[in-house]
């Protein structure tokens, strides 16, 4: 995210967010890239790469999730525009899909094949548009877009 | 740390949620018994089923419940986790104490936690890897003598003796022994007679049978996994029985396909080779019955691909169906997860006439089913060389009746010189004698 100068907003919160939030969305598109070799080779490796991408995926989310959360709806709830409110309704149900993702990718072998597959497909789609939208309005407002 | 306590609440959160989705069995195992077991459709599942008892041990004075006629003691107590019996000429018992090697690498997010479930059952003690011999006192009754035979072994499993030697299989390689009659301590190293699939270890236990002239040995080789998730290629001489020649030390797939083959037994009648086998997992409380069979020469009997003849597997791909056309299908089921680890065909014993002739089964128990299934010995009637009728329970009672506490679990089975069966309990590290009840 950009560092706009927003007074309300703690830095340290920006800047943990900052560091963290883009981890799970590089660990669930890796996911999928595994996803896509898996069902296309039926070599376990990419399954159980997958199912490791996607688990630390959550584990990164927790944090800039909870800043995001706080951000959102209590600190900054006034400034707080409609597209930030759909950004986090977007991430809140990709980290819902990609949980209902985890244990799906418990399963042993090709039984992960095709539902595994679409649910990652899902959640990257999800973050994708909440990434875009956000660029989109830092664009609009002409902030800095992302880094 | 609030991140962890966050996420342990989100995990509780969706194991109950999910929880709701997993099954209850509604097939008993012995409505699973026989040639023709009922199958229902397979099912992936978001959380398997899943219920593991604390493993508690026995309290003073507890003992596992017996069916009517007969009575239980025990023999020798404060084992180090005992999973096979053998008899010697002489009437010496040998208990091999074991566990797996610990050899099997976490690959997957799944394992860590499944783990740690699986071991609360005391399932994961630690084994002695050593084999100690009972030798029954001339006067009282009561526990017998207890002498180390062999130390330092490495996770084993069969015991058998040819001639002056002992052959034991480890997890990875028979090892043969000097033994005179008599002896109460082996201190001869051990030398390596023929390798066995050693890596992984998934499933670790390598069963063993002599052929009655000597000249053979059979190997019982589990799968390197449940269904094939660890790849194929570690699968290589797994989930076979192996025939080992006692002259030149060569080995040959005898028969495979059989998932875990963990006890190997000759049935009396017709002298053919007998096993058990433990079948997969993780497709429903009623899926798949573990299975008592006889081992075809040459035989496939359809693991990973198919279960029981050509039912496909679909967590396994790319099929093989030239395979599965010849998959045979098993003899007997005895339920499903009831885990059996221990085989032994008695046609005469100390036991009541209904249990003269037949097989006796020891079943460790479920761990992926609700209820619990297995969890005692049970003894199946023969006919002509061929099971018949549903299994009856022998010996039961290692849990306590909510289901929440283990005291013990059956594995290794044989009968001692005086006919008495004879049960190792790996969970209680005790080994138990059942005899009729002359009152």
């Amino acid at each position: 995210m950009s560092l706009r100068p927003e007074p309300r907003r703690s830095i340290v919160a920006e800047s943990i967010y900052g560091l963290l939030n883009p981890i799970p969305f590089g660990c669930f598109v890796a996911a999928l890239i595994f996803d896509v070799l898996y069902s296309k080779t039926a070599v376990m490796l990419w399954d159980k790469g997958a199912a490791w991408l996607i688990v630390f995926g959550l584990l990164f989310a927790v944090v800039p999730r909870l800043v995001n959360l706080t951000q959102v709806w209590v600190t900054s709830r006034r400034t707080a525009t409609r597209t930030d409110k759909l950004d986090f309704w977007l991430n809140l149900f990709a980290i819902v899909v990609a949980i209902v993702n985890a244990f799906v990718h418990s399963r042993d072998a090709y039984a992960v094949v095709p539902t595994g597959l679409w649910l990652s497909v899902c959640t990257v789609i999800l973050l994708s548009i909440g990434n875009i939208v956000v660029a989109v309005e830092r664009a609009a407002r002409g902030g800095y877009v992302n880094e | 740390m609030s991140k962890n306590v966050v996420r342990r609440v989100l995990v509780l959160a969706l194991v109950a949620a999910l929880s709701g989705c997993s099954e209850k069995a509604s097939l008993e195992p012995a409505q699973q018994s026989g040639n023709a077991p009922p199958l229902p459709k397979a099912r992936d599942f978001l959380l398997p089923p899943m219920q593991v008892p604390i493993g508690v041990g026995w309290a003073q004075g507890q003992f596992p419940k017996v069916a009517p006629g007969l009575k239980i003691e025990k023999i020798a107590s404060g084992l180090m986790h005992p999973r096979q019996l053998y008899v010697l000429p002489n009437g010496d018992v040998l208990v091999a104490e074991s566990n797996g090697p610990g050899t099997e690498p976490v690959t997957t997010p799944k394992q860590l936690i499944a783990t740690k479930v699986k071991n609360r059952s005391g399932k994961g003690g630690k084994g002695g890897n050593r084999i100690t011999l009972l030798r029954k006192k001339d006067t009282a009754a009561g526990e017998w003598e207890k002498h180390v035979l062999i130390e330092h072994l490495h996770s084993p499993f069969g015991m058998q003796l040819i001639g002056e030697s002992l052959y034991v299989a480890n997890t990875d390689a028979i090892v043969k022994f000097p033994y005179h009659s008599g002896d109460t301590q082996i201190t001869a190293p051990g030398v390596e007679f023929a390798d066995l699939p050693g890596t992984v270890n998934h499933h670790w236990t390598k069963a063993l049978l002599a052929s009655p002239d000597g000249s053979k040995l059979y190997v019982g080789v589990g799968s390197n996994s449940n269904v094939g998730e660890n790849g194929l290629e570690v699968e290589y001489r797994r989930a076979v029985v192996l025939e080992v020649d006692v002259a030149t030390r060569g080995s040959r797939i005898y028969a495979s396909g059989i998932r875990n083959p963990t006890g190997l037994q000759w049935e009396p009648q017709t002298g053919k080779l007998w096993a058990i086998a433990n079948e997969r997992d993780e497709i429903g409380a009623d899926l798949v019955p573990d299975y008592l069979t006889a081992v075809q020469e040459g035989g496939f009997y359809g693991w990973p691909y198919s279960y029981f003849g050509q039912i496909i597997d679909r967590r396994v791909e790319a099929q093989r169906p030239d395979l599965v056309a010849k998959a045979i299908v098993p003899d007997y089921a005895i339920g499903s997860h009831v885990a059996p680890l221990g085989l032994w065909f008695s046609e005469k014993n100390a036991l009541p006439e209904k249990y003269q002739g037949g097989a006796f089964i020891s079943e460790h128990g479920s761990w992926d089913r609700s209820p619990l299934s297995g969890y005692e010995v049970v003894h199946v009637a023969f006919q002509q060389g061929k099971p018949v009728g549903k299994p009856e329970t022998v010996v039961s009672g290692f849990y306590s009746a909510d289901e929440k506490k283990l005291f013990g679990a059956p594995v290794g089975l044989t009968q001692d010189h005086d006919g008495a069966l004879l049960i190792a309990d790996d969970v209680g590290n005790t080994v138990w004698r059942v005899t009729a009840d002359s009152h």
